[in-house]
């Protein structure tokens, strides 16, 4: 428990610390940042890091110190004076050998500590999260204890605090590479594989993810959040994405339904209790309730919605969705039914 | 070394008009396309290299512009893909590699006193092969379908099905003739190193240099065929549906050993031959023998061998086995071991000396700096946990920037003011290269040092453009305003390369007071080299020449024809006379031969074996001998 | 200005040199470490893809039949022979074997080359049918396509040889074309016994 602690202690300093720096060096958000971290892998990471960048600056100003004192000193004298064999060879055994394999000793040893925080076993009770990598957005599973898909989501990850969370990372056309900084390391999704990590946020907020392995066309767009919540807030937003779809219950929102089932949408969508039952894009049962719209591109504002079904080419060039053309009414009641769908 | 006759060696200028008139390369249009001389050579690699040096840094500069600001539109995605990958393939195949070889193509038969290499027509075909190469890839981004699946190139990304277009097919074939461009200049200088090295040069007396250059060769020799190899394996998935790296069939992941399998080793290829350099720079600028020599020459040979070692460490993310990948750590931090004992080696022989601070010398302090940077970022690296944070991210392109730019375009700019006295028997312009060194030094540490933050900050590579609420906007703006000023200085250097061609002092025979065979000769040197092949008595033959007052050299060497001398490997001790071949136009005609079947593949698959059967006639008329009956009566005199 | 003395007389040098002192036997070399460097990771690559299959070769696809690739196999190493007999009879200063001896290989060589075509025309599986037809084809169309060169340029060598090109001093470009010819039917053994043996042995 006195490592919890200190641990806290810890991060809270380096996070003092940082803020400062951020401010003074740009206006980072912070939201997508490796040394912001928010999650015990992340945490150990950037901890790591900070002792790596003072030995390396430790080091560098060595072997600054000893080049310019070196080229300089012989400047000031009338005479070359150069190192006599036994102080040359003394330089190179000590900082050149030496010095290097003791650093390099320590730096594996921690590295392989830190490691294997890293690559910690997970209860196997752990919450499992099944994401697939898609050119360009993510397929989120959440999965029972038997391995059985219980609810379906996309371009966002809610996870409970304070669990560890295990990840099934999967892709099914090109390799994607999945990473949330705040919380933990990236791992590729690599088609015909299943990788695994894991993740944990020690308080509740939003982190920014985004695919890290180049996959074509729209790679930079292809991003996600992850909304870490209180164990009893997950529960219930878990609850309410096993359900399908609420009927719509005003004529507008049928209206809109309507609109929906009639257009090309249920060829790629699916919307849970309804007839629309498409795989290959983005599972919109409870779209309402997600925070942006094709890969964390835009907000899911009513004006972006519009903009994204009648010209989809226009906000995420290249993108897989195909603009639908939808009179005032119809486009309006369509958006009421897409954002009713919480 | 034996020396029973000491008569004096004397000049007669009929021997003089002889050797020139036997050596010439042939002038006039259709003469350029016959020069096999390997200063001819040499210098084409080196001046192509460096038009592609710029092309791949105005794509650098495009890039920068698009990433200036948030969701900026001044490019589009799939011009900005392309752009990116076409600036990897430029400067890791285009630029770097031929150039370093072209600086070994022209500086090493003159290092060892000789007058060619070893297999002067293959020297040429490995030119033209590269310049078909380059050539091809950029009509590719010109007529807009160059690939867009990075240099690396990951399957199935890469593969028919998510990139049909013929960018990809282009990729294939360039990288395949890069191979075989690079390979054959590896082993003409592996052969030429082992055996055309002057009397008395023996392995240990040859000069740094010389060695930096072996250890790069060999290391070719090892990694580009694996590379070969893959990109085969890729045309095939393309164009006839292999399945070597489809999901489930085949493996995605077999792309990426095999391709880092050589990818790592590379990086260590561009990297190797300018640590000779800057060995060359020190000794000359200090005027002293260097310290460690033996430590010297283990560290570049034991780089060479830990390089192919490291491969995985680019794959930590892809699911190894956490021990495997921790092993890697280990081996992957061992190669700073070898680079920690080269720079104290050098700070050693620096210290106290008072070195002339010419500019090619405050290119190898900047190399310091940078590459001390660069290095203790690449240990970081190696630690699987850290990389998982930074791998594909800003960080990682900080960080091997400041290794190739700082490891081996400074040490180069260094060797390109160090040596251009001896290509064009001019002096560069010592204001203007100080003021381009300090340019090119602030510029580069303003760009890249701020890319480790952006990194940091979850910044990604390749990404065309950031959302605005991310804060990478202020950092991107400075880092692209600071690119501006790191071209102005590479841009600095290369303006005083032209201005000094007609401007600049006359350098004389050896500017520098080096110690090296190259400054034995005129600058630039004459058609055959050396008058007399010098003989060298220890590791700086021409400081020792100074000394002894006298210079021992190797008469009898025919200057009827083209001819050089072949010594024995260990000891360079003579042991015949080897004649060479002169200008031809066989060489070309095979690389077009070859384009052929190589390049047609595109588009049809018969052209291999049109190629395969053009590539024959060729080779049959490369070596039939001519004259075979004055050939015969020439061998039984 | 200094004094250029001669210590060093090279008109007493041989103007032709053999084997190792030759540096065209170096590039020869260096060109054969290429190649097995290729053929190495080829190698590499079979074995690679293997691990992802639960049956090897996979379902659906026949183990090899060893019998006939082994008596290629021995065809292909008897052509070794002929092409020695030429190049040592050379040292010596006898020049017949040269005119016959490579002729000899020529014909083992095409015969091998014609087994091979009879055996992959029915071989039940194409390049494209899976990973393992991709990597069989292209080991052995490969290592097919390294013979067939080998056979045109010993042509070259054995119509040189019938005009008297050769001769006792001038023989490097036979004992290169040989060393070439050795190392094509020496690499066949590991490829042989991957693609064989390998895929028989591990079949399971």
């Amino acid at each position: 428990m006195t490592s919890t602690r200190v641990g806290f202690n810890r991060s809270r300093l380096r996070g003092a610390a940082l803020s400062l720096a951020c401010v003074l060096l740009c206006a980072c958000s912070g939201q997508q940042s490796a040394i912001t971290p928010q999650g015990p892998v992340a945490d150990r990471i950037a901890w790591f890091f900070w002792i790596m960048t003072g030995v390396a600056g430790a080091i560098l100003a060595l072997v600054l110190f000893l080049l310019l004192a070196g080229v300089f000193r012989g400047r000031q004298q009338a005479q070359s004076k150069p190192l006599t064999y036994i102080q040359s060879r003394n330089l190179v055994l000590v900082s050149g050998v030496v010095m290097p394999v003791a650093v390099l000793l320590g730096f594996t040893l921690f590295s392989a500590m830190t490691d294997r925080v890293v690559a910690k076993p997970l209860p196997a009770d752990a919450l499992t999260v099944e994401i697939i990598g898609h050119q360009w957005w993510w397929e989120v599973h959440y999965l029972d204890n038997r391995q059985r898909r219980i609810a379906t989501t996309a371009n966002e990850i809610h996870i409970p605090v304070g669990r560890p969370v295990r990840l099934l990372l999967k892709a099914t056309d090109v390799i994607h590479s999945f990473w949330v900084p705040n919380l933990s390391g990236k791992t590729d999704m690599i088609p015909g594989k299943t990788n695994t990590g894991w993740l944990q946020a020690d308080q509740p907020g939003t982190f920014r993810g985004q695919c890290v392995e180049f996959c074509g066309l729209q790679h930079a767009r292809m991003a996600f959040w992850v909304e870490a919540q209180p164990a009893g807030e997950f529960q219930s937003w878990l609850a309410r994405q096993r359900e399908p779809a609420a009927a719509p219950d005003d004529p507008v929102l049928a209206r809109g339904q309507a609109v929906f089932l009639a257009s090309q949408c249920v060829m790629c969508h699916a919307v849970r209790g309804t007839r629309a039952l498409g795989r290959v894009a983005p599972d919109l049962t409870h779209f309402g309730g997600r925070r942006t719209l094709a890969a964390a591109s835009v907000p899911n504002s009513r004006g972006h919605l519009a903009g994204w079904i009648l010209d989809p080419q226009g906000i995420k060039p290249g993108n897989f969705m195909p603009p639908t053309a939808l009179a005032p009414d119809d486009l309006s009641a369509l958006l009421d039914y897409l954002h009713s769908l919480k | 070394m034996t020396s029973h006759e000491r008569i004096q060696a004397i000049d007669s200028s009929e021997e003089i008009r002889l050797l020139t008139e036997v050596w010439r390369s042939p002038p006039g249009f259709f003469g350029w396309f016959t020069h096999v001389n390997q200063t001819s050579v040499g210098k084409r690699f080196i001046i192509t290299g460096f038009v592609f040096f710029i092309l791949g840094g105005v794509l650098a500069l495009l890039m920068r512009l698009q990433l200036a600001t948030p969701e900026n539109e001044f490019l589009n995605p799939d011009l900005y893909n392309q752009i990116f990958t076409m600036h990897g393939i430029t400067m890791m195949f285009l630029f770097a590699v031929p150039i370093m070889e072209g600086f070994a193509i022209y500086i090493i038969p003159l290092m060892l006193g000789t007058r060619d290499m070893s297999f002067p027509r293959l020297n040429a075909f490995g030119y033209y092969v590269y310049l078909i190469a380059g050539a091809a890839m950029y009509l590719s981004l010109f007529l807009g379908m160059a690939p867009a699946v990075g240099w690396f190139a990951y399957p199935p990304l890469a593969d028919a099905k998510h990139s049909p277009g013929m960018g990809v097919d282009f990729y294939a074939t360039v990288v395949t003739f890069m191979e075989i461009s690079a390979l054959v200049a590896a082993v003409e200088l592996i052969v030429t190193i082992f055996k055309q090295r002057a009397p008395g040069m023996s392995l240990n007396r040859m000069p740094l240099f010389v060695w930096s250059i072996l250890v790069m060769s060999f290391m070719i020799v090892f990694a580009m065929p694996p590379l070969m190899v893959t990109s085969i394996m890729l045309a095939l998935d393309r164009t006839v549906g292999a399945h070597f790296f489809t999901p489930g069939s085949g493996d995605p992941l077999l792309w990426q050993h095999l391709f880092w399998f050589f990818g790592h080793p590379e990086v260590y290829i561009i990297f190797v031959p300018a640590l000779g350099m800057i060995s060359s720079i020190i000794i000359t600028f200090t005027r002293r023998p260097i310290f460690g020599y033996t430590a010297l020459v283990l560290s570049l040979v034991a780089t060479g061998f830990i390089g192919f070692g490291l491969w995985v460490h680019h794959m930590y993310t892809t699911g190894l086995p956490h021990l495997a990948a921790n092993f890697f750590t280990a081996a992957s931090s061992m190669i700073a071991i070898p680079s920690g004992v080269q720079v104290f080696c050098w700070l050693a022989s620096l210290w106290g000396t008072r070195p002339r601070f010419a500019t090619p010398l405050l290119y190898v302090l900047g190399f310091f700096f940078i590459f001390v940077i660069g290095g203790l970022s690449g240990v970081m690296v190696a630690s699987v946990p850290f990389d998982t944070q930074v791998h594909d991210t800003y960080f990682l392109v900080a960080h091997f920037h400041y290794v190739l730019i700082g490891g081996a375009v400074f040490p180069l700019f260094g060797g390109l003011y160090y040596w251009y006295p001896k290509l064009t028997g001019r002096l560069m312009s010592e204001g203007l290269g100080k003021a381009s060194f300090w340019l090119t030094f602030i510029g580069f540490n303003l760009t890249f040092f701020p890319m480790h933050y952006l990194g940091l900050q979850g910044m990604p590579r390749r990404v065309y453009t950031y959302l605005e609420p991310l804060g990478w906007g202020d950092l991107n703006l400075f880092v692209s305003l600071s690119s501006g000023l790191l071209a102005v200085g590479f841009l600095a250097t290369f303006v005083n390369v032209f201005r000094s061609l007609k401007r600049g002092r006359p350098a004389g025979d050896n500017p520098w007071d080096a110690d090296s065979l190259e400054w034995g000769t005129a600058s630039p040197p004459p058609p055959y080299n050396f008058r007399y092949i010098p003989v060298v008595m220890g590791r700086y033959p021409l400081w020792e020449h100074l000394k002894n007052q006298e210079v021992p050299v190797v008469t009898g060497i025919r200057s009827d024809r083209r001819e050089l001398l072949v010594t024995s490997l260990l000891d360079a001790h003579p042991e015949s006379r080897s004649k060479m071949p002169g200008p031809t136009v066989w060489p070309l005609l095979l690389a077009l031969a070859v384009g052929i079947g190589f390049g047609g593949f595109i588009f049809h698959n018969i052209f291999p074996v049109v190629g395969f059967i053009l590539s024959f006639i060729a080779i049959v008329g490369w070596f039939w001998p001519r004259q075979l009956a004055r050939e015969a009566r020439e061998e039984s005199s | 200005m200094n004094g250029t003395f001669s210590v060093l007389d090279a008109s007493k040098l041989p103007s032709h040199a053999f084997e190792h002192r030759s540096p065209l036997w170096w590039g020869i070399i260096g060109l054969i470490v290429i190649e097995a460097t290729v053929f190495a990771s080829l190698v590499a690559s079979f074995f690679y893809l293997r691990s992802n299959f639960p049956q090897w070769p996979p379902d659906g696809t026949r183990s090899p039949e060893l019998l006939k690739p082994t008596l290629a196999t021995l065809v292909l190493l008897a052509s070794a022979i002929p092409m020695y007999w030429a190049d040592s009879s050379l040292k010596q200063g006898k020049t017949f074997p040269l005119k016959v001896g490579p002729l000899i290989s020529i014909a083992l060589a095409l015969v091998f080359l014609a087994m091979k075509v009879v055996e992959y025309r029915d071989i039940g599986f194409r390049w494209d049918t899976h990973a393992y037809g991709s990597v069989v084809w292209t080991i052995v169309g490969f290592h097919s396509a390294h013979v067939l060169a080998l056979v045109l340029k010993t042509a070259v060598v054995t119509t040189l040889a019938w005009r008297n090109y050769f001769n006792r001093k001038r023989r490097i470009g036979v004992t290169v074309n040989g060393l070439y010819w050795y190392f094509v039917v020496i690499i066949w053994i590991p490829l042989y016994m991957t693609i064989y043996w390998a895929s028989y042995f591990l079949s399971n």
